[in-house]
């Protein structure tokens, strides 16, 4: 069956199409080239003056897995609160539900409706892997996949303190990815969970972990060393250390050269760009940070926007969640210690407009966004559900796009906060080539799905149809159509075919070897079996619903 | 037969395999077993409830409908217009796995119906703490190379998870052992009432410290605990005829420890509102990560899939399972893993998907047996401490059809 897309404006940045007019033909979940005029075409869609990109790909969103589950599980209120009007400053659309922790029916229907057909799970525990993947084969109509948390694991840790040889290293960063079912490796709070454990409580770039005597800085050299060795596209994914602890962007700026020019990827930047100054003793180190964004090319970032609002953050580093416990609201939260693999906090949040490290956190957000130059080297992301839902991602568009929209906003935050920032000397508004650059294009290129975030010839049929509209928020909240592997799966904004997703990994060679270690190890520390700790393909695609693609491949 | 693991020798007939076991919350995967043509021996343990699980009967394999046999597909159907008849029935037991759970979710959501486990009653204990004030936790590995200090709360733990202290504490099988602590030196402490505290002792003989009070007391003495973790003072010289310093050594033991667990059972937690004992137990734990050392709590028990509902149900539909009454006007009972535990008695239409080897005190209208995850098919379970989770096995032959299959079934006709 072949789908023809006629006349529709295409802004595809791996062709470098911005707004050219041009058909595209779907075959077989494909797009192909224009098919001879023998070939019968099974329908036709008009997109006289409708916008093409490609479908939207979410590079940093926990949407499944123990914490995020945890969340659901403490915060029985945020179901109720579907029925809720909208909270301070931030203006919604009718399919915005404020809601932070959906399930997974939801997930993934919020989603397609939004014109994304992808999302990725950044914090997988590996002895937690299987759950990650249990509740993602549960969410419907996107593709998924997630990054393997490692460096905080007593393997590792032992690894690196008994000075063992990158080889091994490797070795085992690659067995993680396939054990795990992962296309890429995180690191959180680099050695902080485990010190955290040992009752450390706060742990910065060049401090020695007290049992391990390894800095962070060690641990981020050697991970992001091996994945780069391994050959596989994702950098290594960080989370710094002194996630938002004012003055922590001297933090964030030296582990930019920790991995001595290999790439890695900061990840939720907006909270680890804080500085010192004024009378509160928490200020905007956005220009620092972007400033050095734009001169350390081997650095990309996602920025964790925040919006205002009720939200539930959910993070591995269980060793700064511990003193964000204080400011939980609703007053609860969840610490744990994992496994020796790792950890998690989840703690509740309500970002107010009228506070002002709130209303300066939503600034920093916006000033790095707008002070990156590159936008292949900068991501859109609220972090969901940490700085905000997933939900809220046309709003933050707009931000971007209208800066007369955002000014208004700005306007009414905290007028000390205001005082504080920059952000309305910036005037920069991104085009709609820059939007797809960075949630299709640049996210696809940086995860490595090679079939993806492209609207060119021979890449996978995910594409995002919306009216060209000036309310960007309006325009990016409904689409009039999504395809999804090229069915027509999204019409006017809503749902009209269920469909599964599958779940994108990478594989790359690694010596076998590693396993007699590692079973040593399990034997005698752990408390399973090495066997039982490896995800096989089958347990991914039972049901005949998901599959995986390895795009190491 | 079709096996397909490493691990399995086979040799006239007899095959090993080392299978993982369901009949607790522990999930120990370590369990040798031998199946010498479809009977099962476990070869390796000292768990009395592993033994029984895997050495159960295969069972009469026969679908019944008011107790007569019939074919799969007349039970189903039988099954499908109870049901379509059924305006809110009730799904109770829901002792199964995560495949299974998932299928029954499908099934109740098609019908109206409502979703009630076995264990509700003790898990919305500990969901009524997690829903007003969280709760610092540990895991299982993390006790095994951690702990220093193990308080049992109300429970001996082993009634439960007979091989608790073997597998976390002592570490007395080679070559398990710790890496942050010596096992050997562990110390012991039990609150509760006349509890065993025979796995508690060393095994070099050191008796582990026993404060015995009886259940009615134990919510003051875990409240008379907390209060001093927190520092407050207190005028009593002894509390449920504990004397104080009794209550100080504890305390201090708590504070100096490098990581104290402090572990309860919720199921012997059984007395009014033992959610505000439990938040008890856990806010201790919180003042002490707030002070100057680590600690973590432990919920212990768990069995018959319950962790494994609870969560697939929460990312399902985003609620924990509760202890909801429900009306209802038909019930299916779901008991895969425990033949004696069975439904109460009913004047409604009753419908059990479950163990082939339940002995019925009252003939329901429609019994389907199903096989049994982790011994007749494989599966997927959550261990009690909800981080890990394994694979079951499927470890003998059969014909019977899984929980999923059943239910699938069943939801087509509707």
């Amino acid at each position: 069956m072949i789908t023809h897309l006629k006349n529709g404006r295409i802004y595809c940045p791996v062709m470098g199409a911005d707004g050219v007019v041009q058909d595209i033909y779907v075959r077989d979940g494909k797009i192909i080239a224009k098919p001879s005029s023998t070939e019968k075409i099974d329908q036709t869609f008009d997109l006289t003056g409708k916008i093409v990109m490609a479908g939207a790909i979410d590079m940093h969103s926990h949407i499944g897995g123990g914490k995020v589950n945890i969340a659901r599980m403490m915060l029985p209120e945020f179901q109720e609160s579907k029925k809720y009007s909208e909270p301070e400053a931030h203006i919604c659309t009718p399919s915005c539900s404020h809601h932070a922790t959906p399930n997974t029916g939801d997930t993934g229907f919020r989603y397609i409706e939004m014109g994304y057909t992808a999302a990725f799970e950044p914090a997988i525990l590996p002895i937690n892997a299987r759950q990650a993947h249990l509740e993602m084969a549960d969410t419907p109509m996107i593709d998924k996949g997630g990054y393997a948390m490692l460096g905080n694991d007593d393997y590792f840790l032992r690894l690196l303190s008994s000075n063992a040889d990158q080889k091994a290293i490797n070795d085992y960063v690659a067995w993680t990815l396939h054990a795990t079912q992962a296309i890429g490796i995180k690191v959180v709070n680099p050695g902080g969970i485990s010190a955290f454990k040992f009752n450390q409580r706060r742990l910065n770039l060049d401090e020695n972990h007290s049992y391990y005597q390894v800095s962070p800085r060690a641990i981020l050299k050697s991970l992001s060393r091996a994945v780069h060795d391994l050959g596989i596209a994702k950098p290594l994914h960080v989370h710094c250390n002194n996630l938002g602890a004012a003055g922590n962007f001297e933090t964030t700026l030296n582990t930019m050269s920790a991995s001595d020019g290999i790439p890695m990827h900061l990840t939720h930047i907006q909270f680890h760009s804080y500085g010192t100054e004024g009378d509160k003793k928490f200020s905007s180190a956005a220009a620092q940070i972007s400033e050095a964004l734009n001169k350390n090319k081997h650095i990309t970032a996602d920025v964790g926007q925040i919006l205002f609002g009720q939200t539930v953050t959910a993070s591995g580093d269980s060793m700064m969640q511990h003193l964000n416990t204080k400011y939980a609201n609703p007053k609860k939260s969840v610490i744990m210690d994992i496994e020796c693999d790792a950890g998690c906090g989840v703690v509740p949040f309500k970002y107010r407009d009228e506070n002002y490290v709130n209303a300066l956190q939503w600034a920093i957000g916006l000033e790095i966004f707008l002070s990156v130059e590159d936008p292949w080297r900068i991501f859109l992301t609220t972090d969901h559900p940490n700085g905000a839902p997933f939900t809220s991602y046309p709003h933050l568009i707009r931000l971007l796009m209208d800066k007369s929209f955002r000014n208004e906003a700005f306007a009414k935050l905290n007028l000390d906060a205001q005082a504080m920032s920059n952000l309305t000397s910036l005037n920069r508004e991104y085009s709609l080539y820059e939007i797809a650059v960075m949630t299709r294009a640049g996210a696809a290129k940086l995860i490595g799905l090679n079939d993806r975030g492209s609207l060119g010839i021979g890449a996978a049929a995910d594409i995002t149809i919306y009216t060209d509209q000036p309310d960007r928020e309006a325009m990016f909240s409904k689409p009039d159509y999504v395809f999804k592997d090229g069915e027509l799966v999204v019409k006017d904004g809503k749902v009209v075919k269920v469909v599964w997703g599958k779940t994108h990994t990478a594989k790359p060679a690694f010596d076998i070897g590693v396993e007699q270690g590692l079973k040593q190890y399990f034997d005698k520390y752990h408390t399973i079996q090495l066997d039982n700790f490896k995800i096989s393909n089958d347990e991914i695609a039972e049901d005949g619903r998901g599959g995986i693609i390895n795009q190491s491949n | 037969m079709e096996i397909t693991q490493d691990n399995v020798k086979n040799q006239h007939n007899t095959q090993t395999i080392v299978a993982t076991c369901p009949a607790c919350g522990l999930l120990c995967d370590d369990v040798l077993i031998e199946n010498k043509q479809l009977t099962i021996k476990v070869l390796n343990t000292v768990c009395a409830k592993s033994n029984q699980f895997f050495e159960q009967a295969l069972g009469d394999n026969s679908p019944k409908v008011n107790g007569q046999p019939v074919t799969l597909q007349q039970a189903i159907s039988h099954a499908a217009q109870l049901l379509q008849a059924s305006k809110k029935p009730l799904f109770a037991g829901l002792s199964t796995d995560v495949q299974g759970f998932r299928a029954i979710y499908n099934l109740a959501s098609k019908t109206n119906g409502k979703l009630k486990h076995m264990n509700a009653q003790s898990m919305a204990r500990n969901m009524a703490v997690l829903q007003s004030s969280g709760w610092q936790t540990t895991t299982l590995t993390e006790v095994k190379n951690r702990a220093d200090v193990i308080v049992c709360i109300g429970t001996d733990i082993v009634s439960h998870n007979t091989r608790f202290f073997e597998r976390f504490i002592w570490l007395t099988h080679q070559p398990s052992d710790a890496l942050f602590t010596d096992a050997s030196k562990r110390e012991v402490i039990y609150i509760g009432e006349n509890l065993n505290t025979k796995a508690g002792v060393s095994p070099d003989g050191r008796q582990p410290i026993s404060i015995n009070c009886s259940k009615a007391d134990l919510p003051e003495v875990l409240a008379v605990l907390r209060a001093l973790i927190a520092g407050k003072d207190i005028i009593a010289q002894s509390v449920a005829g504990i004397q104080m310093r009794e209550f100080l050594a504890i305390a201090n033991k708590l504070k100096q420890a490098k990581y104290a667990v402090l572990a309860w059972v919720a199921k012997d937690l059984d007395f009014e509102h033992a959610e505000l004992s439990i938040q008890n137990i856990t806010e201790t734990v919180a003042l002490l990560n707030s002070q100057s050392s680590r600690a973590a709590g432990l919920s212990l028990g768990g069995s018959d899939g319950d962790t494994s509902a609870n969560n697939a149900n929460t990312w399902l539909n985003g609620f924990s399972l509760n202890n909801d009454k429900f009306d209802h006007d038909a019930m299916v009972w779901i008991n895969s893993f425990n033949a004696k535990k069975l439904p109460k008695k009913t004047d409604i239409p009753l419908i059990v998907l479950g163990n082939a080897n339940i002995k019925f005190e009252q003939i329901p209208d429609v019994f389907i047996p199903v096989a049994t995850p982790g011994l007749d098919c494989s599966g997927t379970l959550f261990r009690v401490d909800s981080a890990v989770v394994l694979p079951l096995k499927k470890v003998r032959g059969n014909n019977l059809p899984t929980l999923a299959e059943v239910a699938r079934q069943i939801e087509v006709l509707l």
